[in-house]
């Protein structure tokens, strides 16, 4: 039943908006006679409404790479292990796995009971197809994400109905932390059924067109405004807290906001430092926050003049006061950083202190590099990371006020760096060899953060060229001793310290508005899970 | 040309009424602070980083701000008092927004000309030959015109920054060259990419009146003369249909500035400007502060109000006294 | 001419206009750089994959097969698959009408209702008061960039004064009719009236202004016709010869104007609704054009420019059967 039934705005809500408007004679005559039709049901106990920054427009959950849509996804398609940021994975989908020493194999147990929302059950067959499509475009269908974020994982094979056997190129450790990550569960033949072979991709827009096994069901889908969930009774595992959740999407954080002061919605993310005031002087909801694992910081990439003079890049990391950036425009939301990855990422090395600003220093290396009165020009995205613009502004800003340097910041859309990162080193090709970008390490290994943007071998899209940096990481792919893995990695990133393919700049906090009821805790990695809430 | 019954109709409808007099006064303010913003302003207007102790930005004169920031893991509650220095405040980057409101003037201004120009380069003698033509070549042009105005003006801008971007041309800032000014940005940005976009989308509406004047003027007595005489047609288009055009085209002229100006100042609200210098820019970068410091958004904005009306005042007085029946593109 | 030649003429006209559009559409994206595999595929594509992208999505045949592909779609309606979502074009158009039309209906009613009586007044106070204010009001309308107004009005109506709400809409019209025809209550219209009302008044403050401007300079010209002069002297009473001739008169140019001016509405309406997150095809453009969604733009800038072109050929054809001189020319 479309549409009668849901409602995000409450008789308070109401009430509040008609007091106000009371006052205009025109409203207020029609307040008399308004009555909620709804107004009977329970809504608020056991109804969750929570507003992303984008509004997931698609069906497939392995199509796009974006913090907001796994939000929604997570709760309809759920990943195959429970991963727990610094500790590792757990059992979920997968109830067991056996690691097969020295064949690059890992067997994974599946539990006998899981069923897809439209009744049938979860086999073996599923989810090596699931991985399967994102590393081998001839499958037929295709997923957008590619094997980006399935890393070394190479291949799977169902053996028996509830066992899989997973390929990977790499160290049992780095896959189990691939696994954490993109891998779950979609029904092979409902996948088939509702791909269209003209347009190649799985599409529909109607609540019956999502078909995942997670603990709730798409019961009314609207694209671009909201998506509707409730709780799936066949769910295997526990009931999750709410019987009906809302998701809906606002690209300001002043109107996120809003919507969480007149109790439209109970949940938004994103919330930027500026409103963090509004959401803690307005009733009933609060901020919650939390250090993430995403960085932000500017590759230069050195096939170009003059990012090709380590000098250079080690004096614009001199050049720009991070501390301050995190004091003044991220309002102390963030902390300053100077290597590739954030605290609590294995491999994460505790003796790297950020770059320290110092004027003087940074000119005499631009001395040094021989690229003295250069124009630069730093490539910013805008609304995608915390105060991105600013940051880049006064990046560049501060890079300017160095004597023998001028730069300008040039603020894009986010479709433009998106692009730049992903247009590799040739240097007659690069058009933006400076830009800002951020990177979340939600798969809680360095590898993750180092390996797209450093390492050479069948990696087009790298952002720098250093056969040194490259080996590393290459070497710390290899190594199956986790804490011998650790100090490698903690080797790469001191390496990247000093080799500065980075201006790195900050990890940024994940900051959200949440209505005080609810308990739940924010995580590193930017998921938020339903299951993971109470009331 | 400009005949002295025209010169006398605009000094008429000048003295009469109060409207023209306001609108030029006006142009001249926004002119002048345009030009010598280097000396009026205070601050260099894209140095970042003027902020207070407890790290944010300044409140304008006369009004404390109270925020609150992350320190040492807890929110803590500050209150910024203003300064004399920065008498309207900094942005939330800690620029000077008094500053940014003068050089934002130029941004306008400057797009707002180049762009007319270089609409009036293209529209005219497209319209004229159009409509000195007549038959096949007139249709086969106004077609062309149609397409163009099939296009809301908006999104064909849109489109056209998407594909070739937007960075500005750098050009010296004479008054700085000058030495009048210390501490000032050296050079001026300029919109190159966003300035030909608006001429692209406008200059249809200049091609339309030329053609209008064209068609009428192509059956006077002096131009089929000029024909028998075996005259070119294109000294005929340049020295009896054009300057036979200029009226209504100067008014319309006048009025597309001020379509162009607000034009711009859209395109730079939606993240198509090139400079970060625009009063539109500026108006989006204040959005996500409205509720906290709405001072970032509410300035520019009067600016663009104050240079738009200006223009219009202009444009009402020369048709008013010209009295040229044209229509034009409101935005 | 007859009005069937010139309607078969102007249909004629009107076809070929779109097929400029699409092509000029297609021509952009055809000289946008990027590789489109790339842009589709986002952060982080392998070659392989953006191989496998450009063979599927014919990028690699010459372009003018492309383009005879391309040109043959928009012919059937066939508008191609949006890169951001999957979707076929047109579903994804044709979801996001009913809000802009909406929103563009609400702002010329708000500028109809209070530009025509405001005109009126100015015209028959001349040099009054009343008439300096209607004017001053108008200049402030037309030089009033809408996106500013729209934040003054949130930031005025919405976030000081708490009068109407500032989030995204939570329901639309036709389900809010739906909440009244199955419940009977006039509660989600209510809902939808405080969400609408700041958009259509800031999307709307233009026309008024423009509005104001025509039916002043309308009535003041047609009140100095004989006609009126002539009724006076036979004593009709002034109200009378004012509403129901001169204002009769007036409202023809009227109509034309907003006719051309569609086009002008319709721009307005893509920043109203981005600042407004209000969820209409505008909205959706930008979302494309964020995105380089290229299917998803050319199908919305071609919808456009087909909404235009129809507008107009009916105004054109109402005016040209109200005053059949004009067909003449």
């Amino acid at each position: 039943m479309k549409g009668a039934n849901r409602r995000s705005i409450d008789r308070r809500t109401l009430l509040k908006l008609t007091g106000a408007a009371g006052a205009t004679a025109g409203l207020g005559t029609i307040a008399g006679c308004l009555d909620d039709p709804d107004a009977d049901e329970d809504d608020d106990a056991d109804e969750l409404t929570i507003t992303l920054s984008q509004f997931p427009d698609t069906i497939d959950p392995l199509d796009h790479i974006t913090g907001d849509y796994f939000d929604v996804y997570d709760h309809i398609y759920e990943p195959l292990f429970d991963f727990e940021p610094g500790e590792g994975i757990f059992s979920r989908v997968v109830d067991d796995w056996e690691i097969q020493e020295g064949e690059g194999v890992t067997e994974l147990y599946l539990r006998d009971d899981v069923v897809f929302h439209n009744g049938d059950d979860l086999t073996a067959e599923d989810i090596a197809w699931t991985i399967e499509r994102t590393v081998d475009p001839d499958m037929g269908v295709v997923s957008d994400i590619g094997s980006f974020g399935l890393g070394s994982i190479e291949g799977a094979e169902a053996l028996d109905d509830t066992t899989v056997a997973v390929e990977y190129g790499a160290a049992p450790g780095l896959a189990e932390f691939e696994f954490g990550n993109y891998a779950r569960a979609i029904n092979r033949e409902w996948a088939i059924e509702n791909h269209d072979a003209e347009n190649e991709a799985i599409s529909g827009a109607d609540a019956e067109d999502f078909n995942g096994t997670g603990p709730y069901e798409v019961v009314d889908f609207t694209s671009g405004e909201e998506i509707v969930l409730e709780r799936f009774d066949n769910y295997w595992g526990d009931e999750p807290p709410f019987e009906r959740v809302t998701f809906n999407a606002d690209g300001e954080s002043s109107g996120r906001v809003n919507s969480l002061e007149t109790e439209e919605t109970d949940l938004t993310i994103n919330i930027l430092p500026e409103d963090v005031a509004t959401v803690q002087d307005a009733d009933g909801v609060e901020i919650r926050r939390v250090t993430s694992f995403r960085n932000i910081f500017c590759p230069m990439k050195n096939t170009v003049e003059p990012f090709d003079s380590q000098e250079f890049r080690q004096a614009m990391n001199y050049a720009v006061d991070n501390e301050s950036i995190v004091d003044e425009i991220l309002s102390g939301y963030g902390e300053a950083r100077g290597q590739p990855v954030a605290p609590g990422i294995n491999g994460f090395n505790d003796d790297i202190e950020p770059y320290e600003q110092d004027l003087g220093t940074a000119e005499s290396l631009v001395e040094e590099s021989g690229y003295g009165d250069m124009d630069i020009e730093l490539t910013v995205p805008q609304g995608r990371y915390l105060n991105d613009a600013e940051v880049g502004e006064t990046v560049a800003d501060q890079i300017d006020q160095l004597d023998n340097v001028n730069c300008d910041a040039n603020i894009v859309d986010f479709g433009v760096v998106s692009d730049a990162n992903s247009a590799g080193v040739d240097p007659d090709t690069i058009e933006i060899p400076f830009y800002l970008i951020g990177w979340g390490t939600i798969t809680g290994d360095t590898d993750y953060g180092v390996q797209g943007f450093f390492t050479i071998p069948d990696n087009e899209a790298r952002t720098f060229d250093d056969e040194e940096l490259s080996d590393a990481i290459l070497e710390s792919q290899q190594i199956e001793d986790p804490d011998e893995r650790r100090e490698q990695l903690e080797d790469v990133n001191e390496l990247a310290h000093e080799k500065a393919p980075f201006l790195f700049l900050h990890t940024q906090e994940s900051i959200y508005g949440v209505r005080e009821d609810i308990q739940w805790e924010p995580r590193e990695d930017e998921t938020v899970y339903i299951w993971g809430m109470d009331t | 040309m400009i005949s002295d019954r025209v010169k006398s109709n605009l000094k008429q409808t000048f003295s009469e009424s109060l409207l023209p007099k306001l609108g030029l006064l006006l142009l001249v303010s926004i002119v002048f602070m345009a030009i010598f913003a280097p000396v009026l302003a205070t601050h260099d207007p894209t140095r970042t980083g003027h902020y207070s102790d407890q790290g944010t930005a300044y409140p304008p004169l006369g009004q404390d701000l109270t925020t609150q920031i992350a320190q040492d893991g807890d929110i803590v509650e500050v209150t910024v008092e203003p300064t004399s220095e920065h008498i309207l405040g900094t942005n939330n980057v800690g620029q000077d927004v008094y500053s940014r409101f003068l050089y934002g003037a130029r941004v306008s201004l400057i797009v707002g000309l180049l762009g007319t120009s270089m609409a009036l380069a293209i529209g005219v003698p497209f319209g004229l030959v159009a409509g000195y033509y007549g038959g096949r070549v007139d249709d086969a042009m106004m077609r062309i015109a149609d397409i163009m105005l099939a296009f809301p003006a908006l999104v064909l801008a849109l489109a056209l920054i998407g594909v070739f971007g937007q960075t500005p041309i750098q050009v010296p800032d004479p008054i700085v060259l000058a030495g009048l000014a210390d501490g000032m940005p050296e050079s001026i940005p300029i919109p190159g990419m966003v300035t030909l976009v608006v001429a692209l989308v406008t200059w249809v509406w200049f091609a339309r009146v030329a053609r209008g004047e064209a068609l009428s003027i192509r059956n006077e007595e002096y131009v089929k003369a000029a024909k028998s005489f075996g005259t070119s047609d294109r000294t005929i288009l340049l020295k009896h249909v054009l300057p036979n055009s200029l009226t209504p085209i100067i008014v319309l002229a006048t009025i597309q500035v001020a379509v162009i100006i607000l034009l711009e100042a859209s395109l730079a609200y939606l993240g198509f400007s090139g400079t970060t210098l625009s009063w539109g820019y500026e108006i989006e970068r204040g959005q996500d502060y409205l509720r906290t410091r709405p001072w970032i958004s509410m300035l520019p904005g009067i600016g663009i109000v104050l240079a738009v009306i200006s223009v219009n005042l202009l444009g009402d007085w020369f048709r008013d006294a010209l009295d040229p029946n044209i229509e034009g593109e409101g935005r | 001419m007859t009005m069937g030649k010139f309607l078969i003429r102007r249909l004629l006209q009107g076809i070929f206009v779109i097929w400029g559009v699409i092509t000029i559409m297609f021509g952009l994206r055809a000289v946008s750089p990027g590789d489109p595999a790339t842009l589709m595929l986002g952060e982080g594509a392998t070659q392989e994959l953006i191989e496998h992208v450009r063979e599927q999505e014919g990028l690699n045949e010459p372009i003018y097969v492309q383009y005879f592909d391309y040109l043959q779609g928009m012919v059937v309606g066939d508008f191609g698959y949006s890169w951001i979502s999957n979707r076929e074009v047109e579903a994804m158009v044709i979801e996001r009408i009913p809000a802009t039309v909406e929103l563009a209906v609400a702002a010329t009613v708000v500028a109809i209702v209070i530009a025509i009586p405001l005109g009126v007044i100015s015209a028959t106070r001349r040099n009054e008061s009343a008439d300096y204010g209607a004017t001053l009001f108008s200049l402030l309308g037309i030089s009033t960039p809408n996106f500013w107004l729209g934040l003054m009005l949130i930031l005025i109506l919405g976030v000081w004064a708490g009068i109407f709400p500032t989030g995204r809409r939570p329901v639309g019209f036709a389900e809010a009719v739906m909440t009244l025809v199955q419940h009977g209550s006039l509660y989600d219209l209510g809902i939808w009236l405080q969400y609408i009302t700041l958009p259509a008044l800031t999307l709307g403050t233009y026309f008024t202004a423009l509005i104001t401007r025509l039916t002043r300079s309308g009535m003041v010209d047609e009140l100095g016709k004989p006609y009126v002069t002539a009724s006076r002297a036979k004593g009709l009473p002034s109200v009378l010869v004012r509403y129901k001739h001169v204002l009769r008169n007036t409202m023809i140019p009227i109509i034309t104007v907003l006719g051309l001016q569609m086009g002008t509405l319709l721009g307005g309406a893509v920043i109203t609704e981005t600042v407004f997150n209000w969820p209409g095809l505008g909205l959706r453009l930008i979302d494309a054009l964020n995105a380089r969604d290229w299917p998803l733009m050319q199908g919305i800038v071609v919808f456009i420019a087909i909404a235009f072109v129809s507008i107009n050929i009916i105004v054109d054809s109402l005016y040209t059967y109200l005053n059949p001189q004009v067909r003449e020319e």
